[in-house]
Formats: C-alpha cells, structure tokens, sequence
C-alpha cells in the first residue's frame, strides 16, 4: 500500500519549469511550464501533436527531458525516477492487457508491485473488479475483450492502488457515453476520497471542462492558457473550452 | 474465381515485400546464406584434400628382405613414409607428433617370404583418429588405395590390413577409423542441429516476447512499474531460456530415438562403443558443454531482445533475429562435417569469433579431453555475452527501448517522425 507520509503537507504534485523535448529535430515540448496541486485533477488540453503525450510521458518516467526541470512531489523525474515511479501510475492512450492472462490475472499482476500483503492485494483487486464493473468477465482472457472493456480494466488498474499521482492519456478513449461517464464518477471519487492527484490529457475539451479543477491548453508544445475552466470562458468571453482555445490559437 | 482474390493478394505482397525487414530477412539472407555455406565447405574440404596429399606414415619394418623395401618405396611414390626402429607399436605413438604423421604401419617380419610366396600376410594399420570428421578418413584411404594398387599389381589380397585405431594415444585393435569416423559424425550432428533449433527457436521466443509487449501496448505501462528494469531484461531472458529449454529436451528425446534407430541399421554388424572407446565426454566434459551451450544461450537471447527493441512489431522483431541466423547456420553447418582444426586460418579465425560456433567446437573438444579449448571458449562468449548484457540493460534503463527504431531510409516512404508517435 502506498503511503502519504512525510509528503502529506505539500501542496504542489507536479512542477515542470521550462520543461524542452527534442526529438530528432523537431521540438515536441518548447518551454513547457505548469504546477498541478496536490489533491486535483489537472487537464492537460490541446489538439493531436500539441505535446500532450510527450508531457505525461515525461512525467511518468518514460521519456527524458531535452532541457528544464519537472518534478513530482519534489521528485527530480530524472534523478529519482525508481523513486516517482512508486507513488505514480500511468494509463497510456493506447494502452493494451496481456492478451493471454485473464482480466483477474492482469488485476492480481500489477497489484503485486504495491504490495506483498495478501489481504490488501485481495481488497486491491477487489476495488479494481468494482471499478471496473466486468463482473465475471473478469475470469476471460484479455483477448476477448472489446475496446472498452479493456479500457475499463486499465482504467482501475490505473486507481487500484490509490496512488498519490495518476497520469492518465485520454482516460476515456474507446469508451461509450456512459462507460465514459462511469468512469469519469469513478475518477472524481478518488480525488475526493483517498486524495488522489489527477493529471490527464483530453482533446475532448467538453469532457474536460467538466471533470477538471484547472486545466492547461497546450499548442505546439506551449502552455497558451491555463486556468479553472469557468475563469478561462469568462476571461475570452467564451461559451466553452473549444471557443477559449480556438480563439487563444487565433482560429477564431 | 474467388471474387477479391486477386486485389487482396497484390495488398499482401505490397504489405509483405515492401517491408524491408522482410525482404532482407527472409528473401536476400537464404539466398546468401547457401552459396555462401557452398562456398566454404568446398574451400575447406579442397584445403583438407591438400594437406591430406603431405599424408605422412610411420613404418616399422621388422622384415629383412626386398619385397617389404619395395613395398615402402611404393608408398613413398605417393605419400612420406619415414622409417622408424622402435620395438614396439606403443614406442611408436609419441613419435607421431614429431613427424606429424597420422598412420604407423608395422610390416611383419615375414613379409617378403610371403609376398614371394603370393600368400596373405597380414599388415598393421594403425591410424590416428583426432575426430576431425569428414575429412579424418583422407590421409588413411589414401593408404588404403596405395594398398589396393599394390595387390593388384603383385598378387589378389596378398597383403590384409589389420586396422586398428589410435585414441587420445592408445591403441585400440580391431577397429576400423572408416566406421569409427562415421559413427562419429552422426553423433556430431546431433548437437549442431539441436544448436540450431534451439538458437532460432529461443530467439524468435524472445523478440517476440518484446515486440508483443510494444504492439499490445503493454510496454509503457510496464515501464513505469516500481520495478528495476533489469528485472524486466532478466525476466524476459529467463522465460525465454525457461521455454526453449522445454523445447530442446522434447527436441533432444525425439532427436536420440532417431539417432538410435538410424545408427542400429548404419553399424550393421560391427559394434563399436564409443563409450568403452573412451569417446564420450566426461562428466567435466559434459558440465563445461552444459556451460558453453547456457552462455550461449543468454547472448543469442540478450542479442534478440536489442533487436527487437529496434522492431515496431512481431513481425519486423521475427524479420530483425532472422538477419543473425547466418551466423549460427553457418558454424553449425560447417562443424558439422569438418573439424576446426583441419580449416585455413582465416576461416578459423571467423569461426572462433563467431559466438555460436563455441558450443560445437566445446562438444568435439571435449570428447578428445581438450578441456581448455572449451574453457576458453566459455570464456570469450561469456565475454560477449556480458557486452550484449550491458548495452540490453542500457536500451531499457532508458527512454531508446521505446524511441529506438531501424530506418531503412529511401527504402520506407512516409515512416512516422518520433514526434508523430509521441504526441
């Protein structure tokens, strides 16, 4: 089980300052620079190509910034990545199961990274079968499964170790209405109740007006705006998200 | 007419032959690979035909008379027969070295009588058996002819060859090296093909495994477990190592029935066991082999696995291991039928380079008790094995296991920039 201790009295959970990624020449990430608070759900929003990925992926240890700092729970991501690694999770847009373990396998593999204690591992599994809602699918192998169920699997394993950070790509890709939904409920639950930090990336800017606390719009991989959702549609004088970036981007 | 049949054929060859992966690994590598192989099996049994032409014999004369005189002139019009005086066949071994001679024949003292007589007089052979495969056998059917010419020339089967053989340098009587060579060779070849098998096998298990990871998506996710990334390397290696393990012992048990059934037909009626011969390794022998053939093993996996860090999908990853193919069919191809030693230089030395060579060459040292030949070559693929280790854990240590990708520019058209897959 993952502990708060010793962090609980920061109130910043990611910090990335000037934050450049370059890849081969083209620069994904160009000055990137936000703060997430500890406790909310962040929206990182923009159009495909906007650096979105890039962001979360950096965040989540996988890639290396170019140049600049970007820290969670003043963790350095590349100085400390083992250490970032074991308070985050990360839900990959196109994130996949392994096609031959069942749906409980999957469950019970991941859980075994954050704890040893069979109780706790049960109870994990357990949260993320409700989460989930795949009821006795869940003893099917992965292969089996349709695009959204397998996303609604990978969404609890994302959850089921409550963990102090979860990055999350395009959360509700592939999902219906009302799966969409569920697990929309299921993600501002957690916030509210183990305290959970939230930071995910939408292109679907409606969804995200009404599941984050502040968000950022990115363009060209630069933060253009940012701010709570209902401050940035009166500060453009917009009716929604999609108004305020299309006219901070000059499309409108 | 199979309605669509034709355009969705067109599809799948553009998909297939436009994949350069593909094309060099499945079409230009066997169309290499045999000609190349052709090439340097009939180079070295050219090689070994040659120096089997120097075919040096010792002769131990005990006869007095002309006949027995002749007859090592006769010799010598083809091949160097030296004259030794020793008083017994066990004195003359160590000088086999001295004069790099591969056959000691002992001419019975009443040779000329019964060669004047025209009736039988039996001959000694002794010849040296060094488990050279195809071409041991050369130096002594050269002799074996020279022999024929004689009787044909003086008097039908006057002179009968007692053939015995020289093991580790001992005299064993009573066995032939022809059938002693021949038994040998197909047991050498169990291990070369199991080699095979067991390599391409384990390796394409392992590219696989990684590649599976990156087309299911799974790879990032795992990635940023609270795991050391080397325990992602080891785990893929030892499940690697764990399945083509279960295969070549299913392998091996399927390959012995075959190999006793065919060799009860081929001995025929002479029965030669090596084990008694001292031909079979021991249990240090069978314990550095178990060793040569593990660190093998883990290189060719470790190997398979940078590839396929390199491949985007199954696919490319199976395209990527069939390029290092060559380097193990070729060994195996070759030690199969010829001993390294009776190779030229030059190719010695490509093949000891080779890492897959090593565990072939272990197998035939260690049944002639050359253990340090086998030691060091443990030593040299462990070597190499710890390289490909190190520059594996690195490629997943950092963010190249997921960026890494082979470019085969002017040859793709429209591949992805990094930045169109990142986001």
């Amino acid at each position: 089980m993952l502990r708060l201790s010793g962090v609980s009295g920061l109130s910043i959970a990611v910090e990335a300052r000037s934050v450049v990624k370059v890849f081969a020449n083209i620069r994904a990430l160009d000055g990137l620079g936000f703060s997430v608070h500890a406790g909310e759900i962040f929206g990182l929003i923009g159009p495909n190509g906007a650096g979105k990925t890039t962001a979360l992926r950096i965040i989540s240890t996988l890639l290396l910034p170019t140049s600049g700092n970007l820290r969670v729970f003043d963790l350095d991501v590349v100085q400390k990545a083992a250490e970032v690694r074991k308070i985050i999770t990360y839900l990959p847009e196109e994130a996949g199961a392994y096609p031959n373990l069942s749906g409980r396998e999957y469950l019970e593999f991941m859980a075994k990274f954050t704890t040893k204690n069979k109780d706790e591992l049960r109870e994990m599994v357990k949260e993320a079968a409700e989460i989930c809602g795949l009821g006795e699918r869940l003893k099917d192998r992965a292969k089996t499964y349709s695009k959204g169920m397998k996303r609604r699997l990978l969404v609890a394993r994302a959850l089921m170790s409550k963990p102090k950070l979860a990055v999350l790509d395009e959360p509700t890709s592939g999902l219906d209405v009302l799966h969409s939904y569920h697990v929309r409920e299921i993600i501002k639950r957690y916030v509210r109740e183990h305290g959970v930090t939230v930071v995910l990336s939408s292109h679907n800017m409606l969804e995200v007006e009404h599941l984050c606390e502040r968000v950022s719009l990115l363009n060209r991989g630069k933060i253009v705006a940012e701010g709570e959702p209902k401050q940035l549609k009166e500060k453009f004088g917009s009716a929604n998200l999609e108004e305020v970036f299309a006219k901070v981007v000059g499309f409108a | 007419m199979l309605k669509g049949f034709g355009n969705f054929l067109i599809k799948e060859l553009k998909e297939l032959m436009r994949d350069p992966k593909i094309l060099i690994g499945m079409i230009i590598i066997p169309v290499l690979m045999f000609p190349i192989l052709g090439a340097v099996m009939s180079f070295s049994m050219q090689s070994a035909q040659e120096s089997a032409s120097k075919t040096t014999v010792l002769v131990l004369n005990r006869d007095n008379g002309e006949d027995s005189v002749q007859f090592i002139a006769f010799l010598n019009s083809s091949l160097k027969a030296i004259l030794v005086s020793v008083s017994t066949i066990d004195d003359a071994v160590p000088l086999l070295s001295k004069y790099n001679a591969t056959e000691i024949i002992e001419i019975p003292s009443d040779f000329s009588q019964n060669v004047t007589a025209r009736t039988p007089v039996y001959v000694g052979f002794y010849s040296v058996f060094s488990g050279a495969g195809l071409v041991e056998g050369i130096g002594s059917s050269i002799v074996d002819t020279l022999v024929q010419r004689f009787n044909r020339d003086v008097a039908p089967d006057v002179i009968v060859p007692r053939q015995s053989v020289i093991i580790k340098g001992k005299v064993v009587d009573g066995v032939s090296l022809q059938v002693l060579s021949s038994l040998m060779i197909s047991q050498a070849i169990a291990l070369p093909i199991t080699m095979m098998i067991l390599l391409t096998y384990s390796m394409q298990i392992a590219a696989t495994s990684v590649a599976m990871e990156k087309e299911e998506k799974t790879l990032e996710t795992v990635l940023t477990l609270p795991m050391d990334r080397f325990a992602i390397l080891m785990g893929k290696l030892s499940g690697s190592i764990i399945v083509a393990g279960v295969s070549a012992v299913a392998y091996m048990f399927g390959f012995n029935y075959y190999l006793g059934s065919v060799s009860g037909f081929a001995s025929g009626g002479s029965s030669v066991d090596l084990a008694s011969l001292g031909l079979v390794p021991s249990f240090l022998g069978y314990l550095l082999l178990g060793v040569s053939l593990f660190v093998t093993l883990l290189s060719a996996l470790a190997l398979a696995v940078i590839l396929s860090a390199f491949a985007e999908n199954v696919r490319s990853a199976q395209s990527l291991v069939s390029y290092v193919y060559l380097l193990v069919f070729i060994p195996s191809f070759v030690l199969m039928y010829l001993d390294i030693n009776a190779l030229p230089v030059w190719l010695r030395v490509v093949l000891y380079a080779i890492p897959y060579s090593h565990p072939i060459i272990a197998s035939k040292a260690v049944t002639m008790g050359d253990y340090l030949t086998a030691g060091l070559g443990i030593v040299y693929v462990t070597a190499f094995t710890l390289i490909i280790m190190y520059v594996a854990s690195r490629l997943f240590a950092t963010e190249k296991i997921l960026t890494a990708k082979l470019r085969f520019r002017g040859l793709r058209k429209g591949s992805k920039t990094p930045v169109e897959e990142m986001g």
